[in-house]
């Protein structure tokens, strides 16, 4: 059975664009749920660029074990791509229809060595693009002997050359271009992407692209797609090609800046070579698979890159340092070995005339060698049999080291994250050395000097006209405000929309642990300051899928944490929710967003962190990706272990937080506090009754809790006996219940506390410095 | 070609290397049977044979039966399995099952690490349960040298209990 979609040709659909100037931008996605893999589709095609669709599937199904796959579906875990033999037809069906149209070809992306059945069920689906290679699929990802990967190669192009008679002309594109991704020189990356499109040719497949990874240097990577067109021009007189360019495919960089800067030099690259589609990567890669939206993100952002590319004047030919010569070279000598190109390329590898350097493959000889030269610039140091020369004579006996090769695998990270944090556009003002040196005797001190039990001298204000002087209480304003304003930024382009919560109302969130509500005459009832806006936040869910909220709370803290150094009677949060997120997803958009917001204070102030002793080497930790997890009763053991008598059945205690956070250089999550320690709406979990699916987040270096966040319960009988187990009377909850009810999302959220966030980032001694008006508790304030 | 997995940093030799040196280790490092990942396997290898260790590296893609019968031939002391895909928790429970089943590696230390779930670390109960599963210690992305200069603790640890 076949489902009657028909759309153009890939080929045809990249070559209109490619001749309109349009830059063809395509995502790597790919997600095992159905529906996610319909949304992700239906988003690409609706971004703001011209793209093809992708569905890349799961690594079960690409080494051919779509059992395990389908055993895995039916488990309901999460796959990392989609299983397209293990889903039925119909289901692979549902995903298309509607998505599928003439300008907006899906393209499936796997990763295989044996890919027969994946080609039979995109042929069974309607669909006629694919990509891979019998050499670029074979020997960097499987272990499966070159000569059988080559046949079911050779079996997969005839099939898929059987769609012609359908009247449409099938795709197939070479991922010899990438070959691991990292330090493969460009000249054998080019020869392979040659020689799998002439393979691909010799079985019938008319329509074809040659891939080329951005690598670590962009003039190289100019002078390679530029022998790769000549030779493409040369070898492959009757087909229908085009070149496709993969967004650097090795470790990514870790800033948002960083990650694209990248995409954008992809982008440009793309235009500046004549590419006519562009595989994109997202800076969330270094960590995850992507999210829809962040694929999304990608794909205008590298449209708009190559937007900008095709106004800006065209550069001049990239100069000839031989990498046309080397492939042509490589080529030649394996065409030479056998008129059939498949068995030319199996002896080609035995004989050592291919030889991927670093590939584990026990069909790859092994004995070829690379590196980067200080400039980016990838050389080989040996090459083996290969008929090619070393660039430069290799040093004898000098063995790649382990962190050499950490080094060079990290380069392009290492360098487009110190270019994001450096050259972002400074914010127009005085130049940093112009700014006077603060004279007061309470300038916070740099980190390094910082104890991790605070001392009481910083505890107290200075009056307030002093304090509002201050050019430290400007500098940290300063930053405060700079991420107050990417915060907003960065969750409405996470989709967020910002609601304005109340500040009273006739009850608020109990779990502000020993801190006492204020009471509030209203009209004669008598009603509460926010302690925070959790209610509320659970509430407005009904309305949109994703709120902040950055509103001040009200807790009449205990005496004893006036000399914590990290209280305010009034402060400030952050207060995000999300409907249907796990707490994993709450824990991660906090990493991205202290991620956001530190790099961008960190690149655009850099006065106002020197003014204040900063050492933001330390601080550029926070961007450096996901924080440590450890659980709540880990915690206490460790906290014991240290003398201190942490009770296991509440929360950390304040000292005990110092303490854990003093032993971190970054900032941890601790998760699954117990059940007694926490208020109603943090979800008990279901799989450990007793405790809780919540986090806080522990700031490194003594500064203690930064954020705190759960799972909620929304179940109205599981909120009734929560409240009943926390001492709370469910009537004095009306019209909360009464939502409740009703029925209110499942959802995760959290909220940052603005005053800690800004100490931690400033590094100031104590808490009451990050607010211009503050209110220690217990110290009569204005 | 015949199957013997071979290592990839010089012309492999059809032996064995010499027995790791004083304090050395023989251990095999592998990845799980989804996981095409081999920059990981480089790594470890390069890292482990700085420390003093000898290393036989099994590549990408290793089904159990082929890490199993790696490690009955080689008798190592140790066997390292690293995986950044996403699948480690599945295909690392599976593949642990496997080597306990087999009475000759019943007491052979495995550890894992890498990234093991799709979203992230995946934190303390993932890492219990792997432990639980029958590997000596889990460790997360991130883990660091410590970690690798630890395994001969780990390893001397076991053969104490």
């Amino acid at each position: 059975m076949t489902v009657a979609i028909s759309t153009r040709s890939f080929g045809d659909v990249v070559a209109d664009a490619h001749r309109a100037g349009r830059l063809v931008v395509q995502p790597r996605m790919g997600m095992s749920s159905p529906v996610a893999m319909r949304q992700g589709l239906l988003a690409t095609r609706g971004a703001a660029a011209t793209t093809v669709g992708t569905i890349t599937l799961d690594s079960y199904t690409r080494i051919g074990a779509s059992a395990e796959a389908a055993e895995a579906v039916a488990l309901g875990m999460e796959l990392n791509g989609y299983p397209l033999v293990a889903h039925d037809l119909a289901t692979t069906a549902s995903v298309l229809a509607g998505v599928l149209s003439e300008d907006f070809p899906v393209q499936i992306r796997h990763g295989s060595p044996c890919p027969e059945p994946i080609v039979a069920a995109l042929i069974a689906a309607g669909l006629h693009a694919t990509e891979g290679g019998p050499v670029s699929y074979c020997l960097p990802y499987s272990r499966l002997p070159l000569e059988t990967a080559t046949a079911n190669w050779a079996r997969s192009c005839d099939l898929l050359a059987g769609v012609r008679a359908t009247g449409v002309e099938p795709h197939l594109e070479s991922f010899g271009g990438c070959m691991l991704g990292q330090l493969c020189p460009p000249g054998l990356l080019v020869a392979l992407s040659v020689l799998e499109c002439l393979f691909f040719g010799q079985h019938g497949v008319r329509s074809v692209s040659l891939s080329y990874a951005q690598q670590t240097n962009a003039e190289q990577d100019r002078e390679a797609v530029a022998a790769l067109r000549r030779l493409a021009g040369e070898l492959l007189p009757d087909a229908d090609w085009h070149i496709v360019l993969y967004a650097y495919m090795g470790v990514y960089p870790r800033t948002v800046a960083g990650a694209d800067g990248l995409l954008s030099q992809a982008a440009r690259l793309a235009v500046r070579t004549g590419a006519a589609r562009l595989i994109v990567k997202t800076p969330a890669e270094a960590y995850r698979i992507p999210s829809i939206a962040e694929n999304v993100a990608a794909l205008e952002l590298a449209a708009a890159a190559a937007d900008s590319e095709l106004l800006a004047s065209q550069p001049g030919l990239p100069a000839d340092t031989g990498i046309y010569a080397e492939a042509r070279a490589l080529i030649d000598a394996v065409r030479n070995l056998d008129a059939d190109l498949g068995r030319a390329l199996i002896k080609a590898f035995r004989h050592g005339y291919l030889d991927v350097p670093y590939c584990l493959h026990p069909d790859n000889a092994g004995r070829s060698r690379s590196y980067l030269d200080r400039s980016g610039w990838l050389h080989w140091s040996r090459t083996g049999s290969m008929p090619i020369a070393e660039t430069l004579r290799p040093v004898s006996r000098v063995e790649l080291t382990a962190a050499g090769l950490l080094d060079a695998l990290s380069f392009v990270e290492r360098r487009f994250d110190e270019a994001g944090r450096t050259e972002l556009p400074l914010p127009p003002g005085a130049p940093p050395d112009a700014l006077e040196e603060p004279k007061e005797t309470w300038r916070s001190t740099p980190m390094s000097q910082l104890s991790v039990v605070p001392t009481t001298e910083s505890a107290t204000p200075p009056g307030t006209r002093q304090h509002l002087a201050s050019p430290t209480t400007a500098a940290v304003l300063t930053i405060q405000s700079r991420m107050l304003a990417a915060a907003r930024t960065f969750l409405s382009q996470h989709g967020f929309t910002e609601v304005l919560l109340p500040i009273v109302g006739p009850v608020t969130d109990p779990g502000a642990r020993g801190a006492k509500q204020v009471d509030i005459d209203y009209y004669g009832h008598r009603y509460k300051l926010m302690t925070s806006a959790i209610l509320y936040k659970q509430a407005s869910l009904t309305m949109f899928d994703k709120i902040y909220c950055i509103a001040p709370n009200v807790r009449l803290e205990p005496l004893d944490t006036t000399v914590t150094s990290r209280h305010l009677a009034e402060f400030h949060q952050i207060d995000v929710e999300m409907a249907g997120a796990s707490r994993d997803q709450a824990m991660r958009l906090i990493e991205d967003l202290l991620g956001y917001l530190v790099g961008k204070v960190l690149a655009e102030l850099p006065a106002e962190f020197e003014r204040l002793g900063r050492d933001v080497a330390a601080l550029g930790e926070l961007t450096a990706g996901p924080f440590g997890r450890r659980s709540h009763s880990d915690a206490v053991t460790t906290l014991r272990e240290l003398g201190h008598p942490q009770n296991p059945d509440a929360e950390i205690d304040w000292a005990g937080e110092a303490k854990l956070s003093g032993l971190e250089s970054r900032p941890f999550f601790l998760t699954d506090y117990p059940k007694g320690s926490r208020g109603f709406y943090d979800r008990e979990d279901p799989h450990r009754p007793g405790y809780l699916r919540n986090f806080d987040l522990i700031a490194a270096e003594g500064y203690g809790e930064l954020c705190s966040g759960s799972e909620r319960e929304h179940d109205y009988a599981a909120i009734i006996a929560r409240m009943r187990e926390t001492g709370e009377n469910p009537a004095k909850y009306g019209w909360y219940l009464d939502m409740v009810r009703d029925g209110i999302p499942a959802s995760a959220g959290f909220g940052i506390g603005v005053e800690r966030l800004t100490r931690y980032v400033a590094g100031l001694d104590s808490v009451w410095q990050a607010s211009a008006f503050p209110k220690v508790p217990g110290v009569v304030s204005p | 070609m015949a199957a013997e997995p071979t290592g990839l940093l010089q012309p492999r030799p059809t032996v064995l290397p010499p027995r790791p040196g004083p304090g050395g280790l023989s251990i095999v490092v592998t990845t799980v049977v989804s996981d095409s990942h081999t920059w990981n396997l480089v790594f470890l290898q390069l890292a482990l044979e700085e420390l003093g260790h000898q290393v036989r590296n099994l590549g990408p893609c290793v089904p159990a039966a082929e890490v199993i019968a790696q490690c009955l031939r080689s008798r190592p002391d140790l066997l390292v399995v690293s995986t950044v895909n996403g699948h480690g928790m599945r295909d690392g429970t599976q593949l642990i099952g496997l080597i306990r089943k087999c009475p000759e590696l019943a007491d052979l230390p495995v550890v894992i690490g890498g990234k093991l779930g799709i979203a992230g670390p995946a934190g303390l109960a993932s890492s219990a349960r792997l432990r639980s599963a029958g590997f000596d210690a889990v460790y997360e992305d991130g883990a660091g040298a410590a970690a690798l200069r630890s395994l001969p603790v780990l390893v001397r640890a076991g053969r104490q209990l």
